[in-house]
Order: C-alpha cells, then structure tokens, then sequence
C-alpha cells in the first residue's frame, strides 16, 4: 500500500485544488485495481471508483490521520461496495450457500479460476472474500487488513485460515 | 489450495488482466476526476461542518465533531511521527512492490497513449488536467523539498527494509513525491529500471519479513505459463531470398497444450500454438526406409493450396529408421523428477508416476534405471537399478511425494553423475526431466544450465524433458534444454499421452537414429515466384548453419516422422503476394533446371558422429502425383497446418475456417488405429464453439 504525503491531504482538507487533484491522481488506480477485484467487472468497478472519487472529495476533511490514509480509503471503498451490491442486488454478494460458477467470456484461465474461488469464499461469509483480496492481491498485513475491516487481526488471521482450508478441501474432494 | 498457490492465482490472474488491458480507461478516470473536482468546489464553499450523511456513513471512523481546530493539529503531530512514519514504512514496502508490479505490468512501458505525464507545476487546478500521471514509488528525480517528510520517512524505511531496499537503484524510494518536470522519458526509465531490478531481487528477496505475505509474483518466472513470442514467417521472394534454411522438430508439446487448453473449453494463447509441432503429432504413414545407414526417407508432394487460390502447397515428409524389437538398444535412464509443492495436482506428480511406470514396460531387463528427485526432498531416490527388479524401482517411484520448498544444490549435477556413473558407450543413456516448469535443478542461470547439458550430451548423454501440468509452465526452457540435450520435449496433460510419448513412441522418444537434421531448400525462380514456411518459426537457420556441423539442430528418433509445408508461389500465377517492382528491369531468370520445382537437401549425422552427411533430391513436376495413400496423409496434414494457422495467426489463411478444416481432416482420418485423428476432429469442433464464445 502507498503512503501518501500527509502534507498533500493536508493542503487538500484546506481546500487547494491543485493538491487534491494530484492526490485523487495517486489514488486512483489504487480504488479502481481494489474495486475491480471486488466487483469484477470493469464497468462496475469504473462505476464505483467514480463514487468513490466524489466521496473523497466530500469527507476529505473528515480523515483525521489516525490511520493510514490508505487504511481509510480502502475502508471508504469496501464500505461503498457493500452499498453499491445491496443497490444492484447482485446475489453474488451475500450469497447464501450456493455460488453460480463463472460464465467463460474470453477471460483467461487463471482469471476464470480466481473468479471461481471468489465466488466460494463469498458464500463463506460475510467479509471473507474481501479478506482474501486485501491480503492477497492488495497486500496489506493482517492487521492493515483488520483495520480496513473494522475487524480485530486475529479475526483476519482465523478468516485466513479457514478459506485455505475450505480450498484444500474442495481441491481433494475433486 | 495452498498459501503459495493463491497467491500464485491471484497474480496469474492479475497478470491476465494487464494482457486483455483492463485497466483503468483514461476516459473513465477523467470523468471520475471531474466529478469528484466538482464536488470538491462545491464542498469547498460550504463551512467546514461534517455533513449528516458522511457522518452516518463513516459512523465507524469515530469521527468527533470537533472541527480540525488547532488544538487537535498539535495532538496529530504527535502522533504522527510515530503512525504515519511506522505506518510508511511498511506501506512503502508493500507500495513498491506492489505499485510497481502493479504499474509496471498494467501500464505498459510501450506507449499505447495512456501514460501520460503530469505537468505538476501547472497552476490550473481545475479539473481538466491536461495530462496525468500515476505516480509510482520510483522517480528518477529526488522529491522536491516542498514535502519534507518523505525524507524522513525515507531512512526510516531503508533501515527496515534492507531486501527491498536493494530493489529500488533510485533515492527516495517508496515515496511519492512529485517531480518537478515532466518526465515521461525519466519515468519510462525508471519504470523499465525498477522492473528490472525487481526480477533479480525477487527470488532472492524475501518479503516475508515485515511486510505482508506478498510476493511480486508476476516477476518470478515460477509462476505463470510462458511462452516465446514468435513472429510468423512472412512470404518470401525467390528472387531475394531463392533457400530456406531450418532444424526438424520432433517435439509434440504445443499440440498437448492446445488439446488441454481446447478442451478447457478456450482458446490457447497464440504463442503456445506451434504449427510445427501440431504437424508432428501425428503418425503420417509416409515411405520408411529400409537400413539404418540412410536412417530416413523424405517423400514429397506438390498440391494446389486450399488457403490460397493460385498458390501451391509444398509437402515435405520425413519418416525415420525404425527399430525393429530385438534391434533396441540398450538404455540407461535416469528419471529426474521434480517433486516441489507445486507438484501436488493429480495432473503432476501422480501423472509422472504413472508415465514412468508405463516406460519401465518398454524397457528390457538389462536396461537400467535411476531415480533422482529435486526441488523438495533431494538426492538419489533410487541408484541405478536393472528393471530386472522391476519390483524395487516401482516402490522408489510410488513412494515419492510432493512437498516441501527447495534443497540445495542437487538435482541435474546428481542426475549426471548417476548417469556417468551407470554409462554405457554401447547403450543409450539419457536422463528424463519430469517437471511442471520448475527448472530449480540445481543451476540458476539458464546459460549455464544450457552449457552444462550440452557438455554433457557431447560426452554421450541426452536430456529428455516432460512437462506436466499448468500455472508453472515453462515451454521455451523445455524446448531448448531438450534441444541441446539431444532429446524430446513433450507434454504430458493425460494419461494417454504418456502412453503415446512413452509407450508407442518409446523408441522414438528414448533412441536418437539421427542428430542436428537440418533442411534447406532452395527455390527454382523460373517455377516459384514466392514461398512461406508454414511453421517452425523458431527453428529457423542461418543458410550459412546448414553446412557447419558446430551448429545444433533437432534430432530425430527411431520411427520418427517429420512433416513440413510450404505454400508456394507459382512464377506464372496471377496470385502473387508481392507487389511487381516499379523501379526494378524484370530480369528473365535463367531456367537452369527445367520441371524442377526446388531442390531439398538434408543434413544429419548419424548418432555419436560429429560430421554430417547430407541426402539431397529435386522436387520435380512429377511429384504432383502420388498414391492415394501418400496423398491422404498430405491431407490430413494441411488440415492440421490450416487449423493451427487458424488458432495461432490466420493472416495468411484466407475464405478457410474451421469448418474447411473439419471436411479436410474427416475426410482423411484413414485407418486411425489410436483414434488420435478423430480426437483432433474433436478438438476442431471445440476450437469452433470456444471462439464463438
């Protein structure tokens, strides 16, 4: 995760325009690749890093270093993303047992893969499969992860520990 | 799944998604930009009060109503020093590593227009930037002084991070500080600079420490399926370039490939497909020849092309020395077996139990058999066994497992030695890799392992290489390890095709009948205008190679067949590719041989002779016609040259698609004792719905 200068949000929360552009342009892609993990698809994820933007711009004021500002961005972004889902109700969201396999679009395989064992990681709960992308693809620690949760680290440990195993599992029951 | 594994998913996947360029299209972040701009302003007008809705939202974020008085600025400071600077430290870890990997692969350095640069010093703060940047950690300038804590935060991290600190070549690492000038060309440097620096920090880096469990995936080789790139061989004029120059290729790995990845349900990538080797897959009834000392035959045939109209189709087919039961001679093997986590799926090291298991069939009882492991346990499984004791060698095999990380420096070393240990002048003593891509043997650099097995292979010991399974494969090793170790390089995605490689053509793959076979053709301009090899783009030779016996080429086992296509311009066709020159007199060509199409000559040596003989015969008009028999092979064999075209690069193949193909391939599926044809018939079909998904 980026560390951002504490002086560019700083002059952003004073209102200089010039500095919260640059910073918007740091954090873009940073939004954009965690919503597209989230989400999956790109319009989506265009969709919710444009809300995301417009939100910054709204509580930038409101962050008050205690925290990594990324810690806090990555939270403003899964916390939009559980709202964007309930809008969409997409059922791949907080599904309640069952997970509709990917449909082949020309991804490529280990896309189709990831996608596959997203969509069993979700049915494992609520915040396992967003536990799983900030660990792995975002690489944040647990405990980062457990901030941007909202979550104790040991929970982000335990929840882990219980996707590798439910992997394993299916993988030796094929 | 194991911890590595995911990881391992996530960044094939990541990786995937910069090839199809899904990253964030410069039209939607200028959209998001001017949206959030615009309520920026508009925020910006309105006091500074916490506004009802946010605060519902970010209820967790504990938020006081306290204004940012100053009260609250002196406590932050602070507070800061300690958060943010520890906070930086291990965010600027992960932030290089990630950002960099991240940036770097899904932006790519060759400018599709997308990457912009920032003019950071332009006043106009308003949303319509006329250029934007995302800044990585990496900067060829030093930060300007405008934000002093970067240069705090920068020692700070070169202390805890000394492995990732030998990554970044520039100062300040990991910060984002804003340059002063444009830098697009600095920034392309520095982008192509930290990812070199990546690639050999990585395996040795070890990111387990502070920061997270991530690795930068997409840097370590291990991790993905590769391929060489290899641009398709263009049309060529006889009159600027009248001989064509390449090695056979016996390997069957692209067609296993394809076949998996077909029946997956998809289209394999263009660079996994090789023309060459599909072509060689199959068994093409083609005249053998009859004593060992002329060890093959080359048959050929001119037909009309169905890619092209006017063109012709030049056929090649080679069918080497067969060995006859009692003829084989004796083997001495070692199974170098790769036995690291990774190998865990049942379509690895299972498969390679298996494979093994049915070539000890094919071997006699005074043949012998080592077993060395690598990558995971170590060392000598099995010493040099006569498959006399079938029973032991097959209880080393089925007592291997996968797992554990890499040991030391055993694995190829030890597998020679064991072969030099059990070697045999009269016998054929060769050593079978079986891996899914990781080529941690032993030796590091490629080079050197490259060197090593051709030294070897010089003192009279091949290499064979077996790819298994997928995520870690690495095709373009294999090819050329297996080049230079004088052996075969297949790919093993099921059962039946260990059967085939190791079991029908056991004596193909295990006993060499001719080493470095070259082919050169040279073209008649007064019949062929034009001519383009279909395939073996990666085998061509330098028309000066054919002769030098230092040069290495493809070797050819006993029963081998080897197939070759060109399609041809005929001199008096109105199709010709080329536009006629303008400047340029038509000079009439001489016509020296008259009827005579092109002239082939094969070079080879024969095994343990290190000078080459040559074979050499006229393709003539009268090779327009052959038996039946001949023609249907021909046959099938441009119905597999056509579909290959047609997954890899179908510019050369024009009103033919898939349904040509399958009419072309039905018709001639011949006797097809292993139903190996009617199988590619399958794969046609699947080719077809794949693509029209």
């Amino acid at each position: 995760m980026q560390q951002i200068d504490e002086q560019l949000i700083r002059d952003s929360q004073r209102g200089d325009a010039a500095a919260f552009a640059r910073l918007l342009n740091l954090v873009y892609e940073l939004i954009y690749g965690f919503a597209l993990k989230l989400l999956g698809k790109v319009e989506d994820a265009e969709d919710l890093t444009q809300q995301a933007c417009i939100k910054l711009a709204k509580v930038i004021r409101q962050f008050r270093f205690e925290a990594a500002f990324t810690t806090w961005l990555y939270r403003l972004v899964y916390n939009l993303s559980l709202d964007w889902r309930r809008s969409q109700k997409r059922h791949q969201a907080e599904p309640l047992g069952e997970y509709e396999p990917p449909k082949t679009s020309g991804q490529g395989e280990a896309q189709l893969e990831l996608e596959r064992v997203l969509a069993l990681v979700s049915t494992m709960g609520k915040g396992m499969k967003e536990t799983l992308i900030l660990v792995y693809a975002e690489g944040c620690t647990h405990k980062q992860a457990a901030d941007i949760l909202a979550v104790k680290e040991s929970t982000v440990s335990w929840r882990l520990h219980e996707i590798r195993k439910r992997l394993k599992e299916e993988a030796d029951y094929e | 799944m194991n911890d590595e594994q995911l990881k391992e998913l996530f960044a094939r996947a990541k990786q995937e998604r910069a090839e199809q360029a899904e990253q964030a299209k410069p039209e939607a972040k200028q959209r998001a930009i001017d949206a959030a701009m615009a309520e920026f302003s508009a925020a910006g007008c309105a006091d500074k009060k916490d506004s009802k809705p946010s605060q519902a939202l970010f209820a967790w974020l504990r938020l006081s109503r306290a204004k940012s008085s100053t009260e609250d600025s002196f406590m932050n400071r602070y507070f800061l020093p300690g958060i943010v600077g520890g906070a930086a430290t291990v965010f600027s870890l992960l932030f290089i590593v990630v950002l960099v990997d991240f940036d770097v692969s899904q932006r790519p350095l060759s400018n599709d227009g997308e990457a912009l640069v920032a003019d950071i010093n332009s006043p106009e703060a308003e949303p319509r930037l006329e250029e934007e940047l995302i800044v990585t950690g990496f900067r060829a300038e030093p930060s300007k002084q405008t934000y002093a804590e970067s240069a705090a935060a920068a020692p700070a991290l070169a202390e805890a991070a000394p492995a990732v600190a030998q990554v970044p070549g520039h100062e300040a690492p990991g910060v984002d500080s804003i340059a002063s000038k444009p830098v697009s060309k600095s920034m392309s440097r520095s982008m192509l600079l930290s990812k070199q620096q990546i690639a050999p920090a990585a395996p040795a880096a070890n990111y387990a420490q502070a920061s997270s469990d991530l690795l930068p995936p997409a840097r370590q080789q291990a991790f993905r399926d590769q391929f060489e790139h290899a641009e398709l061989s263009g049309i060529k004029l006889v009159k600027n370039e009248p001989v064509s120059t390449f090695s056979i290729d016996v390997d069957t790995a692209s067609y296993s490939y394809v076949r998996r990845t077909l029946n997956e349900g998809h289209l394999p990538p263009a660079d996994s497909v090789r023309i060459e080797e599909m072509l060689n897959y199959f068994d093409y009834n083609y005249p053998a020849p009859t004593n060992a000392k002329q060890p093959f035959k080359a048959s050929t045939w001119l037909s009309a092309s169905p890619w092209n109209k006017g063109k012709k189709l030049l056929h090649i087919g080679i069918k080497a020395y067969e060995l006859e039961g009692q003829a084989q001679p004796k083997s001495k093997l070692v199974f170098l077996l790769d036995v690291s986590g990774s190998m865990n799926s049942p379509d690895k090291l299972p498969l390679v139990k298996q494979s093994m298991n049915l070539l000890l069939s094919k071997l006699h009882d005074d043949d012998s058999v080592a077993i060395v492991v690598y990558a995971g346990a170590a060392g000598t499984v099995l010493e040099p066994t006569k498959v006399k004791d079938k029973q032991k060698i097959l209880s080393a095999l089925n007592r291997l497992e996968a797992g554990g990380s890499t040991a030391g420096a055993e694995g190829i070393e030890l597998a020679y030695q064991l072969a030099e240990a059990q070697f045999d002048k009269d016998a054929v003593n060769r050593i079978i890799l079986a891996t899914d891509g990781d080529f941690n043997v032993g030796i590091r650099d490629r080079e050197t392992l490259k060197n090593f097995v051709e030294r070897k292979r010089a003192k009279g010991i091949f290499l064979s290489v077996l790819g298994f399974g997928r995520g870690n494969y690495n095709d373009h090793l294999m090819q050329e390890l297996a080049q230079n170790g004088n052996g075969v390089a297949a790919y093993i995605d099921t059962l039946s095709e260990a059967q085939k490689v190791l079991v029908e053509e056991a004596h193909a793959s295990l006993f060499p009948v001719a080493n470095d076979v070259k082919i050169q053709l040279e073209f008649n301009p007064a019949q062929v205008s034009e001519y383009r090899l279909v395939g073996y783009e990666t085998r061509a030779l330098r028309n000066e190679d054919f002769n030098n016996d230092k040069v290495d080429a493809g070797d050819i086992g006993a029963g081998h067949k080897v197939t070759a296509i060109y399609e041809l311009t005929p001199a008096d066709s109105a199709a010709q590719s080329h536009e006629p020159l303008r400047y340029a007199k038509p000079s009439k060509a001489a016509a020296p041989a008259d009827g005579e199409w092109a002239f082939v000559k094969i070079r080879y040596k024969l095994p343990g002779e290190t000078q080459s003989k040559l074979i050499e015969q006229p393709v003539t008009k009268a090779q327009q016609q052959v038996p039946a028999e001949l023609k249907q092979e021909f046959e099938f064999a441009t119905a597999v040259a056509g579909f290959a075209q047609l997954l890899k690069d179908e510019r050369y193949v024009h009103s033919w698609g898939f349904d040509e193909a399958l009419e072309l391939a039905k018709a001639n599926r011949g006797e097809d004792d292993f139903g190996y044809r009617s199988e590619f018939v399958q794969l046609i079909r699947k080719a077809q719905v794949a693509k029209a998904m």
